[in-house]
């Protein structure tokens, strides 16, 4: 009969664990990227009420909020293949890690898309009729008067869809993604010790959060402090 | 291959069949998040020394580290450690008679006690000192204060944020697979094992789940509403 739990296991795993750390760091910063860009596109359906779009850009960011993330990344891992097919492009074959990136693309872009849309509806109406008064123009105006304010609105709310999304990624490893989460099944397959597995990706997880947090604060002092210089 | 639609309906049939699965996992750790929640939340609002640390730390660690995790370390914890509690308990159970449901049910719990303390630390401090004074002055003591008057105005407060957290967990509950628990996910992917055809599986539960947020989201709104409706009557 073994231990119940061994610590010392946990620190012989760590540097296992953390030689995959890249793989969930991928996964975070090309979905927040892909997130962020189609996040905007909807965000701006919305605000200016494009028709049908503007209802389908709802009914698509109810869908994204309202079921689990690993039933979408199922949804994407089975349907897209299949939606692929009608065109008749094969990517049955693809990497699995695409997939996972546009499931997370696709579920961030959905709260990044409020999370502007906040922002920039937050920002008062005078603020752009004041600059087209002075003669900017449309863009002009969205782009230097109300987009640096709507970024401060932004910034934290951001931090905490990173930080979602970073918990999200744990579920990778259930199509077969080998990032930390999947490491630790590979290990525990050969030597049983999954609790200590899975104690040393919480801990990576753990420190990550906080890493994350600390700079999304900083950068909101930051942005603070140039708005008020 | 293409969509099979007779499946599908197949699947949605067990999926529903088996939400009482989904809304047991999600309906426990409510209520034990609520009591739980709400005296982590009263040990951080009044500073309680040392408990304070502890809540506090707590929170981050739930807030920091995935459900999923959580999850597989109390799935593989009890898987250890079960039947020797059971045994030092003088129950005749072992690890083989719980039911997976149940573990879930625990990591939920974990994650359900964390977050909504935070509601209710946010919904608790939202009310202001004033009301403590005003009660003090009448010569209610610290408990009185905080039952009969500050709890009153922070609970309907923190209802829509509670639906959120219900939504949350109503969606957290989807990763009980891992554990092999049947939940309305589960039962309609053990239908799809024997001809694969999991993308039909997964459209029945995503449609389940859908409807089940889109309620809990519709009952938030109505309490928003009425609660907004009420403060504002009372300041009318």
């Amino acid at each position: 009969m073994h231990d119940l739990f061994d610590p010392a296991t946990v620190l012989l795993y760590l540097p296992k664990l953390l030689a995959k750390l890249p793989v969930t760091l991928l996964i975070v910063l090309s979905a927040t990227a892909a997130g962020i860009l189609f996040g905007l596109a909807l965000a701006f359906v919305r605000l200016y009420r494009v028709p049908v779009l503007n209802q389908a850009t709802l009914l698509y960011i109810s869908f994204v909020r309202g079921t689990p993330i690993i039933v979408q990344m199922f949804l994407v891992y089975y349907g897209l293949p299949m939606l692929m097919d009608l065109v008749g492009i094969d990517i049955n074959r693809w990497d699995k890690l695409f997939f996972v990136v546009v499931t997370y693309g696709l579920h961030a872009a959905a709260y990044y898309a409020e999370i502007f849309r906040g922002a920039i509806g937050s920002v008062p109406a005078g603020q752009a009729e004041a600059a087209y008064s002075v003669g900017l123009t449309r863009f002009q105006a969205f782009r230097r008067i109300v987009a640096p304010q709507a970024v401060l609105t932004a910034v934290p709310n951001v931090g905490t869809a990173v930080a979602g999304l970073l918990q999200d990624t744990s579920l990778a490893f259930t199509i077969g993604i080998i990032d930390v989460m999947g490491e630790v099944k590979v290990i525990g397959g050969n030597t049983h010790r999954m609790l200590e597995g899975y104690t040393g990706a919480a801990l990576i997880f753990l420190v990550l959060a906080l890493m994350l947090e600390r700079t999304f604060f900083s950068l909101e002092t930051r942005l603070r402090v140039m708005r008020h210089a | 291959m293409s969509f099979d639609t007779d499946f599908f309906l197949v699947a949605l049939k067990q999926a529903i069949l088996f939400t009482p699965n989904t809304l047991l996992m999600a309906g426990i750790p409510l209520a034990i998040g609520i009591v739980a929640g709400l005296a982590l939340a009263a040990i951080r609002v009044f500073r309680i020394p040392f408990l304070a640390q502890i809540a506090r730390a707590y929170v981050v660690l739930v807030k920091s580290i995935p459900l999923t995790l959580v999850l597989v370390i109390v799935y593989f914890f009890m898987m250890r450690a079960f039947d020797g509690i059971m045994q030092s308990l003088g129950f005749r159970l072992h690890e083989k008679d719980l039911d997976p449901i149940w573990i879930a049910v625990t990591a939920l719990s974990f994650w359900a006690i964390g977050n909504i303390s935070e509601v209710f630390r946010g919904a608790l401090t939202s009310v202001g000192t004033g009301q403590y004074e005003a009660a003090f002055s009448v010569g209610l003591n610290r408990r009185q204060a905080f039952f009969r008057i500050v709890l009153p105005q922070a609970l309907p407060a923190s209802l829509p944020m509670l639906c959120n957290i219900l939504i949350g967990l109503i969606k957290g509950s989807s990763i009980a697979f891992l554990v092999s628990a049947v939940d309305l996910l589960n039962a309609a992917l053990i239908e799809a094992t024997g001809n694969y055809r999991y993308l039909e599986a997964y459209v029945a539960a995503a449609l389940v789940y859908w409807a089940l947020t889109s309620s809990v989201e519709q009952v938030g709104f109505r309490l928003e509403r009425r609660f907004t409706l009420q403060t504002k009557g009372a300041v009318a």
